[in-house]
């Protein structure tokens, strides 16, 4: 037997357990729902190390966060499984899973218990899933087209940079399409994104190829139809390892000791020359030695300080990168059109650009006047990216604007209505949850969320399967959402109402909340705030949140 | 057992919401515009700032004393980011930048205070930028690069007018041919770190001195440099990073030396690898007082893409600012080079910028017609506070200005001088157009980023005992 562990605190039953829990996820979807939408506010979040955000992206806000309650985390984490999963959508999950708290306390507050409305939850889950492809109402047809690809990028980025939508998704399926090769598997990670401030957002380009925020080590700054040796290692001579000794006798022997090793370098940095290589990258240091030998020879030195850098340098220019100096083979060298130091702003850049449109990489350089402004803008481009990955992987889209949630909303109240016994309750709240996403996109744009709600039905009701609510109409304006492109990708409603769901339905699982006394290192201070914090701060286990 | 509050986040997180928390967002930023207001322009007045470590600043230079105010205020430090970006992108226009900005958000803080939705404010500033940069671009004087003596007179009016505002506007005709000489002597790169800029003090301002090449403080000479002439001429030089002596105890390997008489020989061997295409060439090198200094001079390169300033005058705050003033002057000198379009300033742009979208505004029906027009207003800012530091009356300058741009006047300014208006174009009182397209984007940027905000939420800071392994929620912070 182990030692008896001492409870400190022990909460159960569902006045103190089950409402205390929606109560903090209540209050957590709140602060994301006002970011909800294109109309949706900014937050600016300032973290522990002062650090300060401006952004209405959910996965930032609550990652900055750092939120405290247990139950509250399930909904971020279930925020942060969307956002791993899909890249977008994690404020919807926020939302819905609120909704669907909110709903729950009103049913456990009528008399169901907690196993009816759970156990209706998953049905209607389940049935909303089924009912999903239903609202297909379009689909990619060909993502090698740069205007078909914005068009459906643009939705995402709309939430996020509403007003400069078309430039950017225009941006960034350009971004896209030049690195989704034929074979149609698509990697996230090549677009690059390049930060640089100064004059406005839509001052931003995109280019084939890399852009790093280094300068050319040695005289020569730009090279055309480079030839690109990559060395992983500092470009200077090898070092041994441990603390030598070395024994001189006379002076000869000292003037051929430094002089070996000058001639050894040059021997190196000629054979490189000699191999053909115009241009070389090195992962680390470069010795003033090497650089006058480089200089002599009229090779372009970059350093790339990220080992990542590099290996993506290698991937878009074809090159091996080589653990020691030594001349490259014409295989190990990579081929880049255009190599060349430019000014952006006051930065001094590095760019490695192709010419034709066969890059493994292409970068958004991304300009504004402020640096919060251009991280939001980078998330901004993150969703965009991953809006486009996850169509490469499901073509299907539904309509966007409330339309979905809407639709499913009415089929789900009918399919409630079939249903004998008490989970029908359940259900139907299930489906009065749908209504909260409309209703914020509605109240963020300063709109009465029953009048749009109400109109939204008429509509449903009628037939119109993807009338959606108009941002840009005057009140409560309604509009064919295939019609005015605003389109969202099947998987990130599939996967954004599973994840809510699960989230909700494990927070209400819980009856029983048990803090153990935290492992005790000697440092713990016997005084405590409050009682209620007890424990808090001390997760359990380790969440990676990041 | 008494009903509590749920804890949602960690104790001491601050966080306020709502349109009250938009209106204190925008006086902040008021309050730092108030703080460059009165630099703006020729007649501005300079500030002194004392840092925690009693360093005395003087600086008209509005990104200068932004940086130095060590802002808090997470709102007010969106300001402060774009000076600095101002700062990179074109040099100069620092404190008109943060003046737009701020006057932007003063007027649109009525319409947010009748709780309009800010995202509709936001649709209306950036049509109104939008509208603002295509009409900038459409009225802009293009000279021909290909004359280089009408390119080089663009410049130095340019120059001119940016150092017009700063402290050493006596001397503008002189340091602005300065600054251009410098500038020309470029590669096309124009890397701004080619022109160094030394600080000597005494001496007056006009003895200051542009070098084609470089020069230097003497920091060291070896013994018996004083038997050596002063002076070369067409001299080869070697440029030896390592130290001209004895190379011993490079990296790890330790050399210890036995024989002495090495000395002689190893000089030979560090330099060793030289040879006739390592070997640089200037045509003078000398070494020459400075004022209390001995300086050596690198003059006439036969390849010098470089150039160096040597700055004379009084005080150390004052050659300091005069420094960053030429470092504007530089950059706006560079820009002009690579835009060739320019606009008159002293207000004259943003009347003219004003006058155009009020008449815009009227043809629009809506909400977006107010706001329009607040932007509108939010333009005269600028020949207002011209006017205003100069202690002319501002409104019937304002009122002169508007009546001649409405008859077409399109480059009529502030004439400084003679407390009326003038045509500022005329008085070559010339800006590049690129300076005043980056201001309005940038300020108007940070408008709406500032108006998108409607929450804060400040996370306790982490306390330095907290254990680096952070961001598990485990280094609570105590309380002291």
């Amino acid at each position: 037997m182990p030692k008896c562990i001492v409870v400190l605190q022990h909460f159960s039953g569902l006045e103190e357990a089950v409402f205390r829990n929606i109560r903090a996820c209540k209050e957590l979807s709140q602060t994301t729902r006002t970011a909800y939408g294109p109309n949706g506010m900014n937050k600016m979040v300032i973290n522990h190390l002062e650090k300060l955000f401006v952004t209405n992206d959910a996965a930032t806000i609550l990652r900055e966060l750092e939120v405290q309650h247990p139950a509250a985390k399930m909904i971020v984490m279930a925020s942060h499984m969307q956002e791993q999963e899909v890249g977008d959508g994690t404020n919807f999950v926020l939302v819905f899973a609120g909704a669907l708290l909110e709903m729950a306390e009103e049913l456990l507050r009528m008399g169901l218990s907690v196993s009816e409305v759970i156990e209706g939850y998953e049905q209607a889950c389940k049935k909303a899933l089924e009912i999903l492809p239903d609202c297909v109402c379009s689909s990619a047809k060909n993502l090698h087209d740069v205007n078909e690809a914005a068009s459906f990028i643009r939705t995402a980025v709309m939430s996020k940079q509403y007003g400069n939508e078309d430039f950017f998704a225009n941006l960034i399926a350009q971004a896209c399409v030049s690195i989704f090769p034929e074979s149609g598997s698509f990697n996230v990670d090549n677009v690059r994104v390049c930060k640089i401030p100064g004059c406005g957002v839509t001052a931003s380009s995109v280019l084939h190829g890399m852009v790093f925020k280094k300068e050319a080590e040695g005289d020569v700054t730009s090279v055309k139809d480079a030839k690109i040796a990559v060395f992983s290692c500092p470009f200077d001579c090898m070092v041994t390892e441990t603390k030598g000794t070395v024994l001189i006798n006379n002076a000869k022997e000292l003037m051929n000791f430094s002089k070996g090793e000058e001639d050894l370098m040059e021997s190196q940095v000629k054979a490189i020359k000699d191999a053909g290589a115009s241009v070389v990258v090195t992962g680390g240091k470069v010795a003033d030695m090497a650089l006058h030998y480089a200089n002599k020879y009229k090779l372009m030195v970059v350093r790339l300080n990220s080992k990542w850098d590099l290996r993506r340098l290698c991937k878009t220019v074809g090159a091996v990168a080589l653990p020691r100096i030594t001349a490259p083979t014409p295989d190990e060298m990579g081929h880049c059109d255009n190599v060349y130091v430019a000014e952006v702003g006051d930065t001094q850049v590095v760019v490695f650009k192709h010419e034709k449109e066969d890059g493994a990489i292409s970068t958004v350089v991304i300009r504004g006047s402020t640096d919060n402004l251009m991280d939001d803008i980078e998330r901004a481009v993150d969703d965009g990216v991953n809006t486009f990955k996850v169509l490469v992987r499901d073509k299907r889209l539904v309509p966007g604007g409330g339309a979905t949630e809407i639709e499913l909303a009415k089929q789900i109240t009918s399919y409630g209505e079939s249903c004998p016994g008490l989970e029908q309750y359940s259900i139907k709240k299930f489906a009065d949850a749908f209504e909260a996403l409309p209703r914020a996109l509605a109240e963020n744009s300063g709109v009465k969320g029953n009048e749009l709600i109400s109109k939204l039905y008429a509509a449903h009701h009628e037939g119109n399967k993807n009338t959606g609510f108009d941002i840009e109409g005057e009140g409560p304006a309604v509009k064919d959402m295939l019609k005015a492109g605003i389109l969202d990708p099947y998987l990130v409603k599939h996967w954004g109402i599973r994840m809510a769901t699960n989230a909700a339905v494990t927070v209400l699982r819980v009856d029983q909340i048990i803090m153990a006394k935290p492992a005790g290192g000697p440092k713990t201070p016997k005084q405590r705030g409050h009682w209620d914090k007890d424990g808090w701060d001390e997760e359990p286990d380790h969440f990676d949140t990041h | 057992m008494q009903p509590t509050p749920v804890i949602l986040l960690k104790e001491g997180t601050d966080s306020s919401q709502g349109i009250p928390q938009l209106v204190s967002n925008i006086n902040a930023c008021q309050v730092i515009a108030e703080a460059v207001r009165t630099t703006l322009g020729p007649r501005g007045m300079d500030k002194l700032m004392v840092d925690a470590r009693g360093k005395a600043t003087i600086s008209n230079d509005g990104a200068t004393i932004l940086k130095l105010l060590d802002v808090v205020h997470p709102a007010a430090k969106t300001l402060v980011d774009i000076a600095r970006s101002q700062d990179a992108e074109v040099g100069d226009g620092t404190t008109s930048v943060t003046l737009l900005a701020a006057e932007f958000l003063r007027q649109l803080k009525p319409f947010v205070e009748e709780s309009l939705h800010p995202q509709t404010i936001i649709r209306a500033f950036r049509t109104a930028t939008n509208l603002a940069v295509s009409k900038i671009k459409e009225i802009a004087v293009s000279v021909k690069k290909d004359d280089k003596q009408e390119q080089r007179q663009l410049l130095e009016k340019c120059a001119a007018t940016a150092l017009n505002s700063k402290l050493i506007a006596g001397q503008k005709e002189f340091f602005s041919k300065m600054v251009v000489d410098a500038v020309m002597s470029l590669d096309e790169l124009l890397s701004l770190k080619m022109i160094g800029i030394k600080k000597v003090q005494g001496g007056a301002l006009e003895d200051s001195q542009l070098v084609s090449g470089v020069a230097f403080k003497k920091t060291f000479s070896y013994a018996g440099f004083e038997m050596q002439p002063k002076r070369y001429d067409n001299p080869k030089i070697a440029l030896l990073n390592v130290e001209l002596e004895l190379k011993a105890e490079k990296d790890n390997a330790e050399v210890r030396v036995k024989s002495v008489e090495a000395c002689g020989g190893s000089i030979q061997t560090s330099v060793g690898a030289l040879t006739e295409d390592v070997l640089g060439l200037c045509e003078v090198f000398e070494e020459v007082q400075v004022g209390g200094e001995r300086y050596n001079f690198f003059k006439g390169c036969p390849k010098a893409k470089t150039c160096t300033i040597i700055l004379r005058g009084g005080a150390e705050q004052f050659t300091e600012e005069t420094e960053r003033s030429l470092h504007d002057a530089i950059m706006i000198v560079r820009r002009a080079i690579k835009n060739d379009s320019i606009v008159a300033g002293g207000g004259a742009i943003e009347m003219e910028l004003s006058k155009y979208l009020r008449d815009y505004s009227r043809t629009i029906p809506g909400k977006q017609q107010l706001l329009i027009g607040a932007y509108a207003k939010a333009l005269e800012i600028i020949p207002r506070q011209l006017c205003d530091n100069a202690g002319f009356d501002a409104t019937n300058i304002l009122n002169k200005l508007r009546a001649k741009h409405a008859q077409g006047g399109m480059w009529y300014g502030v004439d400084i001088n003679n407390e009326d208006i003038a045509d500022n174009f005329a008085a070559f009182v010339w800006e590049p157009s690129i300076v005043r397209i980056n201001a309005l984007t940038a300020a108007s940027e940070a408008a709406c980023l500032i108006l998108s905000v409607d929450e804060t939420i400040k996370n306790p800071r982490s306390g330095a005992d907290a254990p680096p392994g952070r961001g598990r929620g485990r280094g609570r912070p105590h309380a002291h």
